[in-house]
Order: C-alpha cells, then structure tokens, then sequence
C-alpha cells in the first residue's frame, strides 16, 4: 500500500519533471482539493460570446470556486482573457460583441436586464496586464472607488486607503508619500497599487489579466505573494502566458484552445496528469 | 573628393537643406516684422531734437522754421521739376527732401510738410525751444514769453520756464481731480439718476404707481441732485483754479499766442536734455501710452481702454467657448454612435473653422443683435425703449460672436484630446465600479485638459487678432467709459468697447491726420502682438501645469 503510493508520487513527479515544470511548485498548492467540494462563486452556463457574426467562445461551461486561485492557459487568441472580460462585464464596451449564455453570481445572472453593471463591477473587480493607475496621487488612486460610491469621510477612507495598501503588501514602500504622483512609481509597485485600488472597494471576485506579464521577476514575485495572501479573503482568477506561474499560484487551473475550454481541474492534476492530449501538449511546449 | 548629384539626393541633404532654409526664412520674417513694428512704434516717444533753420522760399523770401524731422528721402530732381517745383539748374540727380514735424495746428493749419533739403539755411538746435504737448490741436514748437496769472505776467525770460513748470504741475493735479469728478462721481450719480429714471418708466408700464413708491424714487433723485449740484459747484471752483494761468509763447511765424495752462499735458525742451533726461522721459511717454485715455480723435495720448477691452473680451470670450467646445467635443466623441450622422457633424465642424469671419460678423449683427437682442429688450429692458440695451452692438454680443468662431478649433483640440486618453484608463476607472459619467468626469476630463487648453490657446490667438467682425458687433472708436467699472452691475456686458485691432485700422485709416498717427500704428500693432502673446503665454502656462500633472499618456 505505502509502497504503492510512493510509487505513484514518484511517477508523478517524473512527468511533472519531463513537462518542465517544478513540481515543488504544484506541491506548494497541492493540499487536497477537489472541485466537486469547493463553494461556487461563478458558475458559467454555455457561454457564447461573439464579435460581430463570428463566435470568440463556444458555449463554456464551468465552475470558479470560491476563495480559491483560478488560472486560465491557453495559447493567444484562445479567448481566456475573453473569457475573464465576461465576468465583469468588461465586454460590454467592446462595439459589436454579443454574448449567449448566463454566468450566475451568488444566484443572480449578471447578463440579466436590469443588472447594475456599476455595482457589478464593484463587486468582481479587475487588474490589467499593463498598470493603469490614474495620474493623481498614490492616496486618491486608492480612494478614487471609495470617491465613486461617495463616501466622503475622511477618516474612513485614510482607514481603508492604509488597510488597502497593506493588504497589497505596498504599505511600507509608500506610506511616507502617500500624496506624491502615482505615476513615480516602479511598475511593479504600480500594479500592487492597481491590486490595492481593486481591494480598496472589497470586491467579492479579483480578476487579474496577466497582471505579472509587464514586470520584471522580483515584481513578478511580489505579486505571486500577494495572490497567495489575498486568496484567503477573495476568489481569485488568474489569466496568464506563464504556465510556471499558474503552477505556482493557482489552485485549479483551465486550459483553453480555440475558444474552447479544454479542460478544468485541480493545478495538481492539470499539470501532472492532464486528461486530453491537448493540454499535454500545450504543457509540454510541444503545441503547433 | 567629388560626390555625385545622386549621392548628395539619396543621402538627403537637399531635405535637411530645404527644410532648414524654410525654417530660418520663418524665423527671420518673423523677427523682421517684430523688428519693423518695434523700431517703428517705439522710437515715436523718444523726444526728439527740435530744430530751427532759415527757410528760402521760391520767391528768395527768408522765414523762420521749426520742428521735428520726422524722415527724410532722397527725391529724383526729374521729377520735382515735372511737379512744378522750381529746382536750379545744376544740381544732381537726387535731391534730399525732409518730412518736417511743425506742429502748431492752430497758427500754421497744418502739422507736418515737406521742404527740400537745400533751402534750409543755418540749421541749429538751441536749448530754449520747447515743445508743449496740448489737449487739442496738437503740439506746439516755439518759445516761451511769459508766465501769466490771471492775466497778469508774474515772469518772463529765462525765470518763466521753471515757473511754467511748477504751474503745469499744479494745472495737472487740478485736472486729475476735475477728470475723476467728472468722469467717476458725476458718472454715477448720472447712472443712479438713469436706473431711477428706468425704474420709474417699468413701474409705469406694469401700471403699479403706487405713491409710496413713487416717494421713494423722488426722494431718492432729490438725493442725487443734491450730490450732484455739490458737484457742480466745485467744479465750477476747480474750473476758475485751473483757467487762473496761461503762458504766451512765440511760434515760428513770430507770432504770440496765449495757451491756458488747462490745455497742456506737458511741456519740454529736448534740445536741452541729457541722456538720462530723455531715457526718464521716454518711459513716462511709453506709459502713457499704454496706460492713458486717447486723446484727439486717438492720434495722441494712449491707448488703455482699447487694451482693456481686448483683453476683457478675449477672457469673455474663452469663458463661454471652453464649457461649450467641451461638452460638444465630449459627446460627440463619448456618447454619440460613431456612424454617418457624427461624421458629417464632424466634417461640418472642421468646415465652420475656414468660413470667413465677417461672415460670423454678419451673423452675430442679424441673429444675435437684431433678433436675440431686441426680443431680450422687448422681454427684459421694456423700460429703455426705444433706446435699445441689447439690440445693438456690445461686448456680449462681440464675445459670443468670436465665442462661435473660435468654438470648432476647440472641438477639435479636446475631441483630439479624448481619443489620446488610453482605453486602460477608461477600463481601469469602470472596473472599479465607477460608471461611465462619472469615470469621464474624474478621469478622462482630467487627463485631457491639456488638450482642451490647446484649443483654448488656439482660440485665443484666433480671437484677440480678429477685427473684421467686431466692426460688426461691438467694437467702437472711442467708448466714453470702460465695460468694467464701479457701478452696479460692475461689468456692463451692453456696453460698447474698444479693441487694439480695431484701433489700428481706425488710427490708420480713419484719421485726419496720417502723418502724425502712422508711429501710433505701429506702437498699437506691437503692443497688439504683446498682448496675444501674453494671453496665450499665460494659456500655454496653464497647459503645461495641466501637463505635468496628467503626464500619464506615455505609457
């Protein structure tokens, strides 16, 4: 029986190893988990989206769980970020897209008429891939959602502002400039404080778009860290290029091809034992 | 080493060439009219010498000349000879001709003439001539005889010029004071009396007279006329004060006459001044100029109210362009469907910049003032008519007018401004929950009023040198007070104005006296040109703070 079982790991961690992956990555990540266990936060019901009269994604069905790091993969083009967009309806400002299908949030479809996009918005906020903190102050960028749904107090927003920006593990590096340009910033602290921003309104979803993909590797780092820390308090989905970092920081991960998802399971089995040839493939570098 | 036509073209020297020449034939056009302007204009308020010589008259008769040379040229002898100009015999081909400032309009009738060169004898310069600046009819050259009170000569000789001095001082002090009764206290009491009358004449046409109220205006008017009579008398005072001295002078056809201290702005004698003398002279002239009222059908004096009312009117102007231009720039560019309909606005917005703007004058006279205005007056000033408030030609009018001219250049500054703004931004602000108003409000406004002050800059250079449709709309030779003042409402938006641009064509074009306001051109053309680039200095100023601030473009 133990015999067995270390047999298995062994075998496990030698394709881990031949796919090029640290496998003491996905150990890191590996408790048990199992999707069928997880609290849902988004359910998407045949997602169909299209710009124009051709269709970017093919009915996607899925489960984001809650309190949990979510990555998506897949080569470019294959509609993850796409797919991310549709969460906060961020596709809504694209001219010509159209979208079929339902994503519930807490029982409600957030496609329904009659849904405030604002408070939605609000309520599953997002990270880009470029930082895109607002040209004034490090303090205003921070308050600017808390401006937006009008709390004005000035006590409450230095509270939330201080608590925001260690949660973004960017407290230490800036309190003593809290009123200096936010454009002086490094870029990897830029997209901390973008993260900082994001939580400053308490979102219940974080969806970050390749948030580490302009950053140099100790940015990048910085940012893994935090996505561990904050998985503890929000559901978080993850778009990335980097399958390294989706090993590392995600619990579950979805690889996608061609508008399609491909597969959906734990990071652990994804990487070390993905069910279709495709995902395989893709993991191993051996796609084209 | 020799290289070839085609290497020298394929290496793109010619280009470098070709673009480097037209930039300095820009650049030294440029410095070459503001050189012109400024050598031109401003070397009119130097005192210049004044001279006396022998003038032989075609008949050999010997009289005596003075004045200024305002400019001399060489004329073809060929060519006075034809014009019937007895030249003797023997003389080159050229002979020199000199303009020559005499002055005097009241003894000789005429300010300025041309003589020939070789009929001045016995050219000299001596420190005793002086030159009286006047309040009418102009400068007078010549010499002083006496210093007189009252009729009687209190000194004479060489004593009289300092005494002359100290008098003009005391004369001009009077002045000021019997000016700012005039013009300010009389001016109000004049304006409450013109408001009682108005208020009376709308109790009147709402036919609620009631007797109580009629009281009031009464005893409000008894109050005024008060005031006023106690100024009268001491004006009347003032008056008898400053007519008490007079000097008698000696022009240069021997005559004497008799100038009343009242009638003088200063007097001097630049034969006899130092350097210094002159260089404290010329600054006292230059601001003058810029800061005095016209005087004599604005040949002389300065040039302030017509600054001012520039200026007043530019700022006018931006205040209602910029909200207008914006709001229009940010819904064509945000809000409205992006399809045939927007494109033709655009295309007829780009178009409404190249119409001519006598063609807005026009506009401004016929929809604005006729019909706009005269419905206001019929709506809200019942009391004045017949005379009109707002149907005729004022400062809002005029600034509405440029308003509308100048209003395509900063739609498309700002349209150009918003579509810079990066779509992150716009992301970034309605990810956090914020909505489309308010993520425009906060954050693309913000960002893109670096942009909006770039049409505004743009408008303001369009509008502070346009003339020809102000003659339209507002713009006079001379307003008898400034639109800004100290009566209720303060800015009177009804009120005729003065204009730089206008006042050069009007001092060019439009005077009696060519000679004498041609320098006044020029002087009102740089400081015309000082004034645009202050306004869009101070703009561009703005602009680059606004810059610094949301430099987040480049990113």
């Amino acid at each position: 029986m133990n015999d067995s079982m270390t047999q298995a790991k062994a075998e496990q961690e030698n394709k881990a190893r031949t796919h090029g992956i640290d496998i003491s990555a996905i150990e890191r990540s590996a408790e048990d988990i199992s999707i069928d266990e997880e609290t849902v936060a988004l359910q998407v019901n045949n997602l169909k989206l299209y710009y124009g009269e051709k269709e970017a994604l093919h009915g996607i069905d899925m489960q984001i769980p809650q309190k949990r790091v979510t990555a998506f993969i897949g080569p470019s083009g294959c509609g993850k970020s796409t797919l991310l967009r549709c969460f906060n309806r961020m596709n809504d400002l694209v001219d010509g897209c159209r979208i079929d299908g339902r994503i519930m949030l807490e029982d409600q479809n957030i496609y329904e008429k009659g849904v405030d996009v604002a408070e939605l918005r609000r309520r599953v906020g997002m990270v880009f891939q470029k930082p895109n903190p607002f040209p004034k102050s490090i303090y205003e960028n921070v308050a600017y959602g808390l401006r937006i749904q009008g709390i004005n107090k000035k006590r409450v927003i230095d509270e939330t502002v201080e608590w925001a920006l260690k949660s973004a593990a960017l407290w230490d590096e800036v309190k003593d400039r809290l009123n200096d340009s936010a454009l002086g910033l490094s870029g990897g602290q830029q997209q901390r404080l973008v993260i900082a921003r994001t939580v400053a309104v308490k979102p219940e979803v974080l969806l970050l778009d390749e948030p580490a993909s302009a950053l140099d590797p100790l940015s990048t780092l910085k940012i893994e860290e935090l996505i561990h820390e904050l998985k503890d308090e929000y559901t978080i989905v993850i778009v990335t290029h980097n399958m390294q970092q989706a090993a590392r920081v995600s619990d579950y991960t979805a690889f996608m091809y061609m508008g399609d998802l491909i597969e959906f399971g734990s990071t652990n089995q994804l990487f070390t034992n993905p069910v279709c040839k495709q995902t395989e493939d893709y993991i191993t570098g051996r796609y084209g | 080493m020799r290289v070839s036509v085609k290497e020298w073209t394929a290496k793109g020297d010619p280009w470098v060439w070709l673009n480097a020449g037209a930039v300095a034939i820009s650049l030294v056009m440029v410095l070459g009219l503001l050189l012109l302007i400024a050598v031109r204009g401003l070397s009119h308020f130097w005192p210049h010498s004044i001279m006396e010589a022998e003038y032989i008259g075609d008949d050999g008769k010997v009289s005596l000349l003075i004045g200024e040379i305002v400019e001399s040229e060489d004329v073809p002898t060929e060519q006075l000879r034809h014009s019937g100009v007895k030249v003797p015999e023997g003389e080159g081909e050229f002979l020199e001709r000199l303009l020559i400032k005499t002055g005097n309009r009241d003894v000789l009738g005429f300010d300025f003439r041309w003589v020939l060169a070789a009929k001045l004898r016995d050219r000299r310069y001596p420190e005793e001539i002086m030159a009286i600046e006047r309040r009418e009819w102009g400068n007078f050259y010549g010499y002083l005889e006496d210093v007189k009170e009252s009729g009687n000569v209190v000194a004479s000789g060489p004593e009289a010029w300092e005494e002359f001095q100290s008098r003009i001082d005391r004369a001009l002090a009077l002045h000021e004071e019997i000016y700012d009764i005039e013009k300010h206290q009389i001016g109000s009491v004049n304006y409450t009396l013109e408001r009682l009358r108005l208020k009376e004449r709308r109790l009147e046409l709402e036919g609620d007279k009631s007797p109580q109220v009629m009281a009031d205006i009464s005893a409000e008017r008894a109050e005024q006329d008060v005031i006023y009579q106690a100024l009268q008398e001491k004006l009347a005072d003032l008056y008898s004060q400053v007519n008490r001295d007079a000097i008698t002078a000696r022009a240069m056809n021997g005559n004497v006459i008799e100038i009343p201290l009242s009638k003088i702005v200063r007097a001097f004698q630049p034969n006899g001044m130092g350097l210094f003398e002159k260089i404290g002279f010329y600054f006292s002239k230059v601001w003058e100029f810029i800061s005095d009222d016209p005087r004599e059908a604005n040949t002389e004096g300065g040039i302030f109210p017509a600054i001012f009312g520039t200026v007043l009117m530019v700022i006018i102007m931006s205040v209602m362009v910029t909200p207008l231009g914006v709001v229009a720039a940010v819904y064509l560019r945000e809000y409205a469907h992006q399809g045939a309909l927007t494109r033709i606005i655009r295309i007829a917005v780009n178009n409404l910049a190249g119409v001519p703007s006598i063609v807005y004058g026009v506009f401004g006279l016929g929809f604005f003032i006729y019909f706009l205005g005269s419905n206001i007056d019929d709506a809200f000033y019942p009391e004045a008519l017949p005379s009109p408030t707002f149907g005729t030609p004022g400062l809002m009018w005029a600034s509405i007018t440029l308003a509308i001219l100048t209003l395509p250049v900063v739609i498309v500054a700002t349209e150009e401004g918003l579509a810079r703004i990066p779509r992150s931004m716009r992301e970034g602000s309605l990810a956090l929950g914020a909505t489309k108003a308010e993520t425009l409000w906060r954050v693309v406004i913000p960002m893109a009023s670096p942009a909006m002050m770039t049409g505004v800059i743009l408008a303001i250079a369009r509008a502070a040198g346009e003339v020809a449709p102000l003659m339209l709309v507002g713009v006079v030779k001379l307003a008898p007070s400034l639109p800004l003042d100290g009566n209720y409402p303060y800015l009177h938006l009804d009120q005729k104005f003065m204009h730089l641009g206008f006042h050069i064509y009007d001092v060019g074009f439009q005077s009696p006296n060519v000679e004498a306001a041609r320098p006044l051109v020029y002087a009102t053309a740089l400081l015309l040109v000082a004034v645009i680039a202050l306004l869009n200095l101070s703009a561009v100023a703005i602009r680059n703070r606004l810059r610094e601030k949301y430099k987040a473009l480049e990113m």
